[in-house]
Formats: structure tokens, sequence, C-alpha cells
């Protein structure tokens, strides 16, 4: 058995305050001077540590009060007040919720997992991964074991074509040598960004953190720099120029590169497997209600690797576009249907904002997924998409120092990969590639819906 | 627009009550200024710490403007009576180690106001140019 895939932690601390959810607003006029102050009794010693962050005019406040409110209620001419913090609600949008954020700011900044205490708060169903449950019958055991060691749980993947059969010759030799595949020790890679304030530190930053994680990050081949030279093994190239401009010294330390789709999709691949035939191609396509065909094509005409893109909350491009999960589901049907989904890799990509969307899109029929965002937020991104706009980061991301941001990734990948272990053990499934696929072991909002409800009202 | 204020640097400290669209109605002007306009949104004016001014002005803004709700309309009782006496404070402190009074300048909004911060923003700015 390889050595068990551990992800090094270490705290990474916040360059800047974060936005909490509540926030204390305090009156010094009408105080009563009282022989002892409220203030001085907070355990946490808030008041003691109080300071201004210049950068962004927030008090120190209310990222340490832990809400007792204990002065609140103590202070006898109640001049202080706990009300809820208004740039929290604002921050992200209907899908990059406030919650969801806070969540992967503190992954990224502790490597633990959030445990909220009080069990699960939330609804059990809602739009998108939210209707979707998976089967933990097999939670009676230790589900941490997986994590600590105690259990082997591989979340290993491959990307490249399988072999389905070998096929010797009468000297016993195999006639065809196996064609490459690459190893990756967790089924996530990191994606193109959609929008980052410029500034080479986010891509070396993501770059330094694939590898070492022993994963990959994609970067455009128009914004490939010589200082990226060294990561070129944990470099997933996209072409978006001419491959003819790619020096061949490049592509000989490359292992993995991605070409968009299109109708010579295929004899680019041809083209470059020719001149290096450990190299492989992986094909980027937009997810879209024909994707289903078109990578059944793209697997008849020898494609290795398919990257399937959704937009940033996860909807393929339509006029009545589907949700990541319910499109990967009915492409990963079609290809068992035909008798050839074994013979590519689907990575799927877009709307992935949280470690359950990683277990939850592999049982919809993904191999691996392609991660963006939260990348950025691990970096306190708040998802404000200023940047897009062309106004300054309110995180001043474009200032980074790429080790920093590398553990900051590095520690949510690893709350991740925990996540990830504790779901594989509580559904007793040893291999990540066995949960591929496995609709059985989940529950869908709407197939309940209809096969409770559709008889109901109806005379027998 | 670009050549407004010949390059003094502004911090906008406003209370967001006043605002509840204030994140994306003051991006088009902080795209148009860049780097001359710095907005604070403050959960309560009353918030503001005479040590909030001072250091906008020690991080390079030449004027700071401090923009509150009307007078009797704050979500927390007095917050924007408060800030009128610690801006006062504060004129009286940068006086004494002599720096202009009006580096600091407090804008209470009318009661009834309707105005999104990007335009009275604009108002502020086309008023120091008269
Ligand atoms: S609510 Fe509790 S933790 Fe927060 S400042 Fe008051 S006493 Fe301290
Ligand atoms: S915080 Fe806002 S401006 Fe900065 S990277 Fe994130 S989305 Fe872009």
């Amino acid at each position: 058995m390889p050595p068990k895939y551990h992800i090094h932690t270490s705290r990474a601390e916040n360059r800047f305050q974060k936005i909490t959810k509540s926030g204390v607003i305090a009156w010094d006029e009408g105080c009563l001077k009282c022989a002892r102050c409220v203030k001085k009794d907070c355990v946490y010693k808030v008041y003691e540590k109080r300071g201004i962050d210049t950068r962004q005019m927030l008090e120190s406040l209310d990222s340490v009060c832990m809400d007792c409110f204990r002065c609140v209620q103590g202070c006898p001419n109640k001049l202080i007040q706990k009300g809820i913090n208004p740039s929290y609600k604002e921050l992200g949008d209907h899908y990059w919720t406030a919650e969801i954020i806070s969540g992967l700011w503190y992954q990224a900044e502790a490597g633990r997992i959030p445990v909220s205490g009080g069990g699960y708060g939330g609804a059990f169903s809602g739009p998108g991964f939210d209707a979707m449950w998976t089967d933990m019958s097999e939670i009676v055991r230790p589900t941490r074991d997986g994590i600590h060691g105690r259990e082997y749980i591989s979340t290993t993947v491959d990307i490249g074509r399988k072999v389905m059969a070998l096929e010797f010759d009468q000297a016993g030799a195999l006639v065809n040598d196996p064609p490459p595949n690459v190893e990756i020790p967790q089924p996530i890679i990191f994606d193109l960004l959609p929008w980052s304030p410029p500034g080479k530190g986010i891509n070396l930053a993501m770059l330094e953190g694939a590898r070492s994680l022993g994963t990959f990050a994609i970067v455009r081949q128009s914004e490939f720099s010589p200082e990226m030279e060294e990561y070129l093994p944990n470099i997933v190239l996209y072409v978006d120029g001419n491959v003819s401009d790619i020096s061949p010294k490049i592509l000989r330390k490359l292992r993995l590169i991605e070409i968009p789709y299109g109708k010579d999709s295929i004899a680019a691949q041809k083209k470059l497997k020719e001149e290096h035939p450990g190299l492989v191609t992986i094909i980027r396509m937009e997810l879209t209600p024909d994707s289903s065909g078109n990578v059944s094509r793209l697997i008849a005409e020898g494609a290795e690797a398919i990257h399937l893109v959704a937009d940033e909350y996860g909807l393929e491009k339509s006029d009545k576009p589907l949700f990541i999960k319910e499109r990967m589901r009915e492409i990963h049907l079609h290809l068992v249907d035909k008798g050839v989904r074994d013979r590519i890799t689907l990575i799927a990509g877009g709307g992935i904002a949280m470690a359950e969307h990683v277990a939850k899109l592999i049982i919809c029929g993904a191999d691996m997924l392609s991660v963006d965002i939260p990348l950025l937020v691990a970096m306190e991104c708040r998802v404000c998409r200023r940047c897009k706009d062309g106004i300054s980061c309110p995180v001043e991301l474009e200032t980074i120092d790429h080790l920093w941001g590398a553990s900051r990734i590095r520690n949510l990948m690893a709350g991740w990969h925990n996540q990830l272990l504790e779901i594989l053990g509580a559904m007793g499934i040893r291999e990540v590639r066995r949960l591929r696929g496995e609709m059985g072991r989940a529950m869908f909002f709407e197939n309940l819906e209809k096969d409770i409800f559709s008889t109901l009202g109806k005379r027998g | 627009m670009d050549q407004k204020g010949l390059g003094i640097t502004r911090a906008i400290l406003f209370c967001r009550q006043l605002d509840p669209n204030q994140d994306a109605n003051r991006r088009a002007i902080e795209r148009e200024m860049g780097a001359r306009i710095r907005f604070f949104p403050l959960p309560c004016s009353g918030r503001v710490d005479p040590l909030y001014l001072m250091r906008a002005l020690e991080s390079g803004a030449d004027k700071v403007y401090l923009i509150t709700c009307p007078e009797g309309a704050c979500r927390y009782r007095e917050g924007n009576l408060r800030a009128k006496k610690r801006i006062a404070y504060a004129k009286s402190l940068i006086e004494e180690i002599g720096l202009e009074p009006e580096r600091f300048e407090l804008i209470l909004t009318s009661a009834g106001n309707h105005k999104t911060i990007d335009e009275i923003t604009r108002d502020i700015l086309a008023r120091e140019e008269s």
C-alpha cells in the first residue's frame, strides 16, 4: 500500500480583519464611570486588545468578541449594544453565501474543519447540492478513523484513458503500451479563476499550493511566465494560443495539457501526442445540454480526459440551465448506457463551494473536480467581484506573499480532504474511485418527491 | 471628472444605514477616481472615534468626510449626535498640531434624504469645486 496521503497544515493568520456576523457598538458619552466597568470583565479581554485597522477602518473589537453578551447585559446605562454586522450580510451573493465564505476563511486560517457544536441547523433541502443526501449508514463506526490513519482510505484518482483489456502477441508480450496516466492523491485540481485582481502572487500561490499537495493548477499559456517554470510538473497548461508557440522544453516537462473544445481538438491532441507521447491531454468544454452527445463522440474519437465547466453558480450554458449535478448525472448515465464510461476521465467544475460538493459531484458521475473561487476565498477574497469591475480589491489580494497564500490553500484543502475521508468512512467506502457514480448511495430530493407524492390524490 | 480635485485624496466615512445598496452604488465613482477616493462604511456613524479620523489623515487622505444620518434618525438612538461631538474634538486635536480643522468635515444628511451614497459624494465634490 502506498504511504497515507497526509496534508501538513499550519495556522496562517488573516491579513485583514475578518468580517464577523455581529458587531459591538459601545458609547462613551453617558458613561457613569462605574467603579468597575463591565468592559474590564470581558473574559476575552476584547476591550483591552481593542485597536483600529486603518486599511479598513474596522475595530478589532468585532473579530475578537465571542458573543457572550456579558458586557451588553452588564452595563447599567445600556451603553453597549450588539447588532448584526451589515457587512456580513453583504458578503458574496445568493450562492456564495456569507456562511460559505466564512466557513472557507476559517478552514484556510486554522487548517481545521469548522465545528458548529449545535448540530445541523440548516434546512434539509434546497436548491442545487442541498437537494441531495448521501447514505451514511456506516456511520456506526468512528468516522474519524480515516482521518487519523486507523483505517486506510484512498482518495487517489487518475487522469487519462483506461485500458479496457490487455492484448498479448504470440510471444506473450503486450501488443500496445498502456496509455499514459497521471495519478493525483486527491480528486481536486485548481482551475482558472473567473476573476481576480492582477498580480503574480495569486498564480504563484496556487502553483505552490498545488505542488505541495501533489495536484495540479491550470495556467493559461498566455499568462505563463518564466518564474512558473519550476512548477511545470504541477501545471496543466491551457492552450489559449497556438500549440506551436509553446517551446519543446516546456512541453517536455509538462504532464498534463488542456485544449479548448472545438472541431479540431482531436487533431490537436493527436499532433501533441505524436511529439510527446507521455503527455495526457484534457479537452475543456463548457457544460451545455449537448454535453453528453459531445462527450461520447469525443470518446469514440480517442479523447483521454474531458473537463466540463459550468459557470460560477454551477449552471450550464443554456436558456434553461440545468445545475451541474443534474447534468453530470445525465452525462454519466448516458456513457454507462453506451458502455464507454470507463474509457474517459471526467473532470467537472464550476460552483464547487464546499467539501461536501466534492463528494456529491463524484457520486453524480465526475471522476474529479476543478475548484476556483474557494482558492481565492482561502486567501481572504470576499467574493465582492470588485476586481472584475476594475476597482480596488478590499483585501489587496494583488500584494499577497505567495507562500502565505499557498499555506492558506493547503489548509483549506486539508479541511476538504478530511471531510471527504469522513464521508467515505461514513459510507463504508475505502476508495474515492469507487464513489464515482454511486447514485444508489444517495437520495435526490426531486426523485423522492416524485416517488412519494406523485401517487397521492390518484385513485388506485 | 477625472481632473477633479487635482490629486487630492479623500476618505469618506459614512453611516451605512444611509444607503442600503451602498456597496453597488459606489462602484462607478470608485472606478472613475481610483486611488483618490476611499470609502469606509461604518455600522453607525456614532461608532467613529476621533482616532479613526486621525488615522485616515495619516494613511494619506487630504480630506476626511464623515457622513451621517439625519438628526433623530439614528438606528442606534444618538449615534449621529455623538459623531458630531467627536468630529469637533478631532478638529481641535489637529488644530493643536498645526493642521487646518477643515480637513475634517461632518455632513449631516437632511431628513427625508433619499440620495444614494454616490449621489451624496458627487454633491460634495461639486461643492468643493465651486
Ligand atoms: S459580548 Fe462578551 S466577549 Fe464580546 S466584548 Fe462583550 S463581554 Fe467581551
Ligand atoms: S475580494 Fe473582491 S476584489 Fe478582491 S479578489 Fe475577491 S472578488 Fe476580487
